[in-house]
This record gives C-alpha cells, sequence and structure tokens, in this order.
C-alpha cells in the first residue's frame, strides 16, 4: 500500500469508527472506548503514513472522479506531511484526554457525538492538507469547519456558549466566502483547478487573488485584526476540542497561506512585507490581551493570537528572503515557521489540556479564584509549567528552537535594501518583546494558579485529574523535552518542507552544504540545553552537599513583621497584569464598572473591570450596528409567512430569467 | 585558551569584589568609611554556613530558582569574551541562547516568588516581569546593529578577530551611543539606582531585593552570586565595547580599570540621584531603545 493509500484509509478510521460506535449508545463506557481506540488507531496510522511521506521524495496523487463533473484529487508532499504530522499527534493526545474529561454519565449520547465530530474534524483537517485542487480543498474545509463548530456547542445550555458558536459561524463562513471569491477567480484566469501549477496570472492580480484569499485564511488562523471569533470559542469548546482547534485548526489558515503562496508564486514584496507586519501586530497585541485576561481558557486563546503571529514573522522574514533572492534567509525564516506550527500545537495543546484539568478539579477557571494548585495536582501543574516555559520560547525547551531559527533568518538580512532591512530589525525586535511579554504573562498563568496560597474553597479542595488525562498530558509534556533538546529530529522535515517550497519556487536546488549549515543550528541549540542542564544539575548536586547537615524548617512566610496573613493579601493576577497593560492603554482600554459604598452604612459595593479587544470593539460599533440599523429598515421583507417566500423565490427566478434574456 | 580560561575564573572571583566598590564609592561620596571591600566575601561564607527557612507556601519552584538562576549567570560568563580574549564557548547563535537564558533565569526568579503567597514578592515580581521586556526590545536592537558592522552572530566574534566591534574604529561615535544604551540596559537589568534601590531592604520601592526576601542560607548565596555575575556579564559587554586594541599584557589590567570605572560610575549615579518614580522607569528604558534605533538608523545610512 502506498502512501496516500495508507493516509486515506487512516482518514477513513478516523471517523468511521467513532460514528460506528454512536449505534452503541446504549452502553456509553464501552461506546466511548471504541470510538477513542479507532481515533487512535487512525492517528497511529495516519503517523505511519506521515513517516513515509516524509522520507518520500516525490509527490504521491491519487484522483477519483465521478461523472467526469466532480473530480477530487489528493496528494501528498512535504509540506502536506508536517502538517498531518502536527495533526495526528495532537488528535491523539486530545481522544485520550477526553476519554475521562467528558464523563457524564447523562450525557453519554452527547458525549458520543462529540467524539465522532472530533475524529470528523481530525479527517477533515488531514484532506484540508493533502487536498490537490480547489474542489476538495474547499469541501474538507467546509466539512472541517462546520464540524468544529459543532464542537464548540457541546455545552449549548449555556447562553455564552451558544453565542460564541454563532459568532465562530459567522467568521469561518465569511472567511469562506472569501476564499471562494479567490479560487473563483484564479479559476476563471487559469481554467484550471489544480492547486500546484502555476499558470500565467499578471503580478498584480496574484497579489490581489493572495489577498483576498489572505482575508478568509486569516480569519480561520486568527490574525488580528480577524481573530474576534478565538476569544469567544475556545474558552466555550470542551478543553480537549480547544486543544485540536487552538492547536491545529487555526494552523490550516497558515498552511493554506503557504500553499496559496507556491500556487502562484509572487515576486512582488509585498506579501511578504505585509505578511511580516501582521505577524509583529498579532503577536504584540495578542500577547497584551492575553495578559489581561481573567479566564486561563481565554488567556490562552489569545495567546494562540500572539503564537500566530510568531509563525506568520518567520514565515515573511523567509517570504522576503524568497524575493529578494536569498535562499537561506527564505529557508531559515520558513523552517521556524513550520517548526512553530508544530511546538505551538504541542504546547498550546497542554496547557489547554492543564487548563481542563483545573476546571474538573476546581471547578473553575476564574484565576483570580484559584492559587495554590501545585500541591494537590502535581502533574497537571508540572505539565503547565513545563508548556508555560515552553510558550515563552525559553531554552532547553521547544519553543526556543523554532524562535532561534526565526532570529537566524532575521540575522540573514544584511545584504537587504534598508527598507527590508528595518523591517526585518523589527521583526526581531518584536520576537524579542513578544518573548519578554510571554515571561510576564506565564508566570502570572502558573504563578497565580499554581503557586502561593490558595485564594477560595474550590481551590483548596482541589483534586487530580484522572488517569488518561494524564496520560495525554505527560506525553505532550514529554515532547516539549525532547523536542528541545534533541530538534535535529524534528527540525528535519520543518526543513525538508521549507527546503522543497524553496526549490519549488526558485527551480533551483539547494545545495547539500547551506542544508548542512542550517542542520547545524539545531545541533548548536542541543547542545545549549545539554549544557544548561547539565550546568543546572552540577550545581543542584553543590546545592544538595551544601545542604548537607543544615537545620532546615519550615514556617509561614515572611510577612515583614505582619504575622496575620490571610491568602487574600496575594497579588493577584490583575494588579500583576496593571502596569503592563496601562503601557499598552491606546490599544487596549480597560473598561470599568463601578459601584462606590455610600452612606453611613453602606450596603453593596461592586467593581468590575475587563480589558477591551480594539478589534471588536471597532469592529461592533463601526461595521457590525450601522449594518444591523441599515438592516432594520429592511425587516418588512421577512413575514415569516411560507407563502410569501414562496413568491420571492418564484419572482428572483423570473426576474433572472428576464436578466439574461435581455443580457442577450 | 589557557589565558582566556584564567582570566575568566579571575573575573569570575572578583565579581564579589566589584560589586563592594559600588557599596564603597556611596559610603565614600556620603563621608562614611563604609563596609571593606571584602564584604561580599564575608557575606557569602556566612550565608554558606547557614541552613534555611522555607515557607510552608512555597514547593519546589522556590527551591530551584536560585540552581537555575546561577547556572544561567555562569554559562553567560562562559560564552563572553573578557578583555577580547577568545570566549571560552563560543557558537554563531550563541548571544541569542545567552538573552533566552536570562529570560529562563527571570521566569523562574519571577514565579518563585509568586510560590511565597507574599504580597510584596508578588509587587516585586510584577515590576520585574514589565521592565524586562523593554530592556529585551533594546538588547535586539544592540545585536541587529553588531550584525550590521561584523555580520555575526556570536559575543565571541563581536568583540575578538579582525572585525571586531570597538568604540576605536570609524562608526566608534555611533557606538558612544550603544555603549549608553547598554549602561541603561545594566542599570535596569541588575537592578540599580533610579531604576530600583538595592539598598532599601523592607520598602515597596523595590524589585530584586524585595523578590528574594524568603530566600535564605545557601540558596541565598547562590542568588546573590549569580546577581553579580550577572552584573559583571553586563560590566564586561560595555567594558569591550570601550576597549581599544591591545596585546594580551596590557589588556587584561586596562579591562580590570575599565571595569571598575564602570563600577565607580554606577556608585556614584547611586549616589548623586534618587530613584525613579515607577512611572518614569520605562521611559527611563525606552530612551535606551531610542538612542539604540537611532544607532541603528545611523549605521544604515553609513
Amino acid at each position: 500500500m502506498n502512501t496516500i493509500q495508507t493516509l486515506l484509509l487512516a482518514v477513513f478510521v478516523l471517523s468511521s469508527i467513532p460514528i460506528a460506535s454512536i449505534a452503541l449508545y446504549s452502553q456509553p463506557q464501552i461506546a466511548k472506548k471504541l470510538g477513542t481506540i479507532g481515533i487512535l488507531l487512525g492517528c497511529l496510522m495516519g503517523l505511519w503514513s506521515v513517516w513515509q511521506g516524509i522520507n518520500e521524495t516525490g509527490i504521491q496523487s491519487l484522483t477519483y472522479s465521478w461523472q467526469h463533473i466532480l473530480i477530487l484529487s489528493v496528494s501528498m508532499d512535504n509540506l502536506s506531511a508536517f502538517f498531518l504530522l502536527t495533526i495526528f499527534l495532537i488528535t491523539g493526545a486530545a481522544a485520550v484526554y477526553g476519554f475521562h474529561y467528558l464523563n457524564e454519565r447523562e450525557k453519554g449520547l452527547r458525549t458520543l457525538i462529540n467524539q465522532a465530530l472530533l475524529g470528523i474534524l481530525a479527517s477533515a483537517m488531514a484532506l484540508v492538507v493533502v487536498a490537490h485542487d480547489m474542489v476538495t480543498f474547499l469541501l474538507a474545509w467546509e466539512l472541517m469547519s462546520i464540524s468544529s463548530c459543532f464542537l464548540v456547542v457541546y455545552d449549548y445550555e449555556q447562553k455564552a456558549t451558544r453565542h460564541a458558536a454563532y459568532i465562530y459561524f459567522i467568521f469561518t463562513q465569511a472567511g469562506a466566502l472569501f476564499i471562494f471569491a479567490a479560487f473563483g477567480w484564479l479559476h476563471g484566469l487559469t481554467g484550471s483547478f489544480s492547486l500546484s501549477a502555476s499558470a500565467p496570472v499578471p503580478e498584480s492580480t496574484k497579489l490581489l487573488i493572495f489577498f483576498l484569499a489572505f482575508a478568509g485564511l486569516a480569519s480561520k488562523a486568527g490574525i488580528f485584526p480577524l481573530h474576534i471569533w478565538l476569544p469567544h470559542a475556545h474558552p466555550a469548546a470542551p478543553s480537549h476540542v480547544s486543544a485540536i482547534m487552538s492547536g491545529v485548526m487555526i494552523k490550516m489558515g497558515i498552511y493554506g497561506i503557504l500553499r496559496l503562496y507556491l500556487t502562484i508564486a509572487p515576486d512582488s514584496l509585498a506579501i511578504g512585507r505585509t505578511v511580516l507586519i501582521l505577524g509583529m501586530v498579532s503577536g504584540i497585541l495578542g500577547v497584551v490581551y492575553a495578559m489581561g485576561q481573567n479566564n486561563i481558557k481565554r488567556l490562552l486563546a489569545y495567546s494562540s493570537i500572539e503564537n500566530i503571529g510568531i509563525i506568520l514573522i518567520g514565515i515573511g522574514i523567509g517570504m522576503i528572503g524568497m524575493s529578494s533572492g536569498n535562499p537561506i534567509m527564505a529557508v531559515c525564516g520558513f523552517t521556524g515557521g513550520l517548526m512553530h506550527v508544530l511546538n505551538h500545537a504541542i504546547f498550546k495543546s497542554l496547557l489547554f489540556m492543564a487548563a481542563g484539568s483545573v476546571a474538573h478539579g476546581t471547578g473553575t477557571l476564574a484565576i483570580e479564584r484559584l492559587g495554590g494548585l501545585m500541591k494537590q495536582m502535581r502533574i497537571t501543574g508540572l505539565a503547565s509549567l513545563i508548556g508555560a516555559v515552553a510558550i515563552c520560547g525559553l531554552p532547553p525547551l521547544n519553543g526556543f528552537v523554532s524562535e532561534f531559527f526565526i532570529y537566524n533568518a532575521a540575522f540573514q538580512s544584511r545584504q537587504l535594501s534598508n527598507m527590508d532591512f528595518l523591517l526585518t530589525v523589527l521583526g526581531a525586535i518584536s520576537l524579542a518583546v513578544i518573548g519578554g511579554l510571554a515571561v510576564a504573562c506565564f508566570t502570572k498563568a502558573t504563578g497565580i494558579v499554581f503557586l502561593g496560597e490558595p485564594r477560595t474553597s474550590e481551590a483548596r479542595h482541589a483534586h487530580e485529574a484522572p488517569l488518561s488525562m494524564r496520560y495525554a498530558m505527560q506525553f505532550l509534556a514529554t515532547m516539549c523535552i525532547a523536542i528541545g533538546i534533541l530538534p535535529t529530529v524534528f527540525a528535519k522535515p520543518a526543513l525538508k518542507s521549507a527546503i522543497s517550497m524553496v526549490t519549488t519556487m526558485t527551480h533551483q536546488p539547494t545545495t547539500l552544504l547551506q542544508t548542512q549549515a542550517i542542520m547545524d543550528l539545531t545541533t548548536r541549540i542541543s547542545w545549549g540545553s545539554v549544557l544548561f542542564l547539565l550546568v543546572c544539575a552540577a550545581l543542584w548536586w553543590l546545592r544538595v552537599i551544601l545542604y548537607r547537615h543544615k537545620p532546615l524548617s519550615r514556617t509561614c512566610t515572611w510577612g515583614c513583621g505582619y504575622t496575620k496573613a490571610s491568602p487574600r493579601i496575594q497579588y493577584t493576577g490583575s494588579s500583576f497584569a496593571a502596569s503592563v497593560l496601562e503601557f499598552f492603554r491606546p490599544f487596549a482600554p480597560i473598561h470599568e464598572e463601578c459601584q462606590e459604598p455610600v452612606g453611613v452604612f453602606p450596603t453593596k459595593a461592586r467593581y468590575h473591570s475587563s480589558i477591551l479587544d480594539i478589534a471588536e470593539t471597532l469592529a461592533v460599533q463601526r461595521i457590525a450596528m450601522p449594518v444591523v440599523r441599515a438592516m432594520r429598515s429592511l425587516r418588512w421583507i421577512q413575514h415569516g409567512s411560507l407563502q410569501i417566500y414562496i413568491s420571492y423565490i418564484v419572482l428572483a427566478i423570473a426576474a433572472l430569467l428576464v436578466v439574461t434574456w435581455l443580457w442577450r | 585558551m589557557l589565558t582566556s580560561l584564567f582570566i575568566c575564573l579571575l573575573a569570575v572571583a572578583l565579581a564579589p569584589l566589584f560589586s563592594a566598590v559600588i557599596t564603597k564609592t556611596k559610603a565614600f561620596l556620603v563621608g562614611k568609611q563604609g563596609p571593606p571591600l571584602l564584604i561580599n566575601y564575608y557575606t557569602l561564607a556566612k550565608l554558606l554556613k547557614k541552613g534555611s527557612v522555607y515557607s510552608e507556601s512555597t514547593t519546589f519552584v522556590f527551591q530551584t530558582m536560585p540552581v537555575i538562576s546561577l547556572a544561567v549567570s555562569a554559562i553567560a560568563i562562559l560564552f563572553l569574551p573578557i578583555a577580547r580574549m577568545p570566549a571560552l564557548l563560543s557558537f554563531s547563535g550563541d548571544v541569542i541562547l545567552v538573552l533566552y537564558l536570562f529570560g529562563i533565569a527571570r521566569f523562574f526568579l519571577i514565579i518563585a516568588a509568586l510560590d511565597t503567597a507574599s504580597p510584596f514578592e508578588g509587587m516585586g515580581a510584577a515590576r520585574e516581569a514589565y521592565f524586562s521586556f523593554l530592556c529585551e526590545a533594546t538588547l535586539f536592537t544592540v545585536l541587529m546593529l553588531f550584525y550590521k558592522l561584523n555580520g555575526t552572530l556570536s559575543l565571541n566574534d563581536y568583540f575578538t578577530g579582525p572585525n571586531a566591534i570597538s568604540i576605536w574604529r570609524p562608526e566608534g561615535a555611533i557606538l558612544l551611543l550603544i555603549a549608553i544604551a547598554l549602561f541603561v540596559v545594566l542599570l535596569a537589568e541588575n537592578s540599580r539606582v533610579p531604576v530600583d534601590d538595592p539598598a532599601t531592604h523592607l520598602e515597596l520601592t523595590m524589585i530584586h531585593e524585595v523578590m528574594i526576601l524568603d530566600h535564605s542560607g545557601p540558596d541565598l548565596a547562590f542568588i546573590e552570586m549569580s546577581a553579580w555575575l550577572k552584573l559583571l556579564f553586563y560590566a564586561t559587554l560595555i567594558a569591550d565595547l570601550l576597549l581599544p586594541e591591545l596585546s594580551t599584557i596590557t589588556a587584561v589590567p586596562a579591562f580590570f580599570a575599565v571595569i571598575t570605572a564602570i563600577y565607580l560610575t554606577i556608585g556614584i549615579i547611586e549616589s548623586i540621584t534618587a530613584r525613579f518614580r515607577m512611572r518614569l522607569v520605562p521611559k527611563f528604558i525606552l530612551t535606551s531603545f531610542a538612542l539604540a534605533f537611532f544607532a541603528v538608523i545611523l549605521v544604515l545610512e553609513m
């Protein structure tokens, strides 16, 4: 069986077994086990096909046609294989996690349907990345959007969840319209549905088509300012679904951008510059908004926007390198961006799963109500700590690997024109600033939630997550460490796809020497990580010796003389973030509601503050509300009576007939 | 290589002494005798002899922080070309590794502070997180400038070899801006006046000292040593920039003279200025960013 057949079989297993297991809904536990095993089996087969795909050099494809009208074709190149790796890795872990996470007996059938949708979502994403023509791509794209939409509404009893799904649905469908438009235009110009051939298209049209599709793909990827759905949908969905959506699904937007870039192969620097600038904006504002959140999952959702920004910085630098004839810069930038796709998928799913465990163990996700969870939830706490260090891009974990590649791409810019050099400088500086802000954001997320003293009784009575959830988190945490220490193994597929991208664009093979120079980067990273760990181990050993036969005692924290400290005097997450938010005030205004205590015997006082997302505020105030107001005057059209609607249809058809008749 | 190793060990051994120069300068300028120059060695010996008291609120994070902190500072020194001698370790891109290692030290410093559940330490942690990201912007701008001038990406290649960066080169005037910017970053990253006041131990005005309030014994010794090494790291960066091309014999004394001058300057600044209000600190740090970025633009126009 060749690679593509193995993959299609994996996709079939991935979707059919969970669907079939719904039939056993009278025995939800057995059905759930069966479905989980099905998803795991599908993922393992998928990973096997990815392994084959990475080791093969050529492109494999398979075409299916129905009546010569509907021609569907799939193919797998290095780029697809790399994204498939991410999809199957995270879906497998999420399925294991979901086994104990969704464990309410009375929601048996709903859980099974959720599981089936999970399988469908993963299959749809796999089909998106292997689609070889526009029709297959769009079919899989829509299947992906709709199945994920249903996954979000698992808790449909809650109004906020329905609202989130509704916003998500609007964004995903509106985004798809842009992609349809761009593909239609491209088809009109070239007469082919293929996603690989670059037929002659005028350069200016190329740019228009690219940016048209980019708008749609960017709304899926969560690029500022089209990210509005993301912080609504991720917290509403069950945690393992958020893990897949944030870790993998939004990356489909990145995949789309890369595939389209390869398809139309523009020469212009404008694309690279735009992508780089959008990356900087998304990255910095994403992490600033993340800092201001009080709900862990909302914080993680905004941090996804930040990480998409980092990916775009990498890809943008790669594109600039491409257009200015600097293949090493291009390969480094693309490798960094792709590595960050995989790395972010791993640590963001890990963090979402840890957040799910916190919700499971305490019943709340509000950062200000938690604290001190490290003592009762040791595994979740450790997993979260590893995820936090990794997401800040700090060595010796995997986040550093991708950022190191992106920096190395930025430090290839010496020969560029002044304008591009300055842009790349700004890219590197924003990467550093994003890193610094991420440290602030994730020390808040781990420090306030897992360390210190429990702030409420919910946090005091927390309990550790059940077995399957712990397994999934341990697996992903191990991946973070493994990639950080041995990046060579994992960077190879990313590097291979980056090189194949560059060679297809430039039509000249990269020399072996250049490849070797880039692979050396990974050796240096693992060298640095090992050095750091060794020095730490040596100092730890020294510390053990120094503490031998020394008195050690435990007492309360020193309160500078104050002895009646209570957990309530601890610094809160909001105050921790306050000064950074103050610095970014023009971009992140804070909305405050305050009812002050009045009178001699004040009864009630309340204070509420939240950070406003300027993209959302502006979209609602300047776009949505005026449109709603304008549409109100057309409301008389809607009667709710079936006869009138049928007559509308008849009239519309008649009008179209007249128009087409006149047009001749 | 052997010379480098020797100088590196010498610098590490002298780091506590240099820090005492600051204390001595401050004492001298206000007409006091001040503690002896060897005060930091006494402190170190005293701390290493003691045991520790741990808060019941803390977890393993609190105890790993000193180790990580010292490990990072030690590794940073290994990559540094002291007195323009070749660094002990070096590879292309090591400067990014070093800056990110300082990041992980900061990460653990902040969460160890939050681990104690103390409001004071939380306050210090918030400030540390706030000011450090501004410093990162300056540092990476400086890196980009060095890269543009020199074409390499390692601390060793910046300051050694035929292409070495120094203010005695034709574009030295621009590098003077960088030296000032780096000095501002030094003050901010090492919690000196006017950003932080290392002398205030029990007020709400401080950053670094408050975050280590609960540490004691050998743990505190590790942290102190790490802080001295970090200060030495930044001071050496500036000293290397200021040092002219010299032979080995003259370079080492010249280097230590420049380092002493830098520490004296820190002491003088601490004596004649007050700590800024917290609101002004970001502006102060951003000034360094503005200087560095201006230098980049000047280099582009060369």
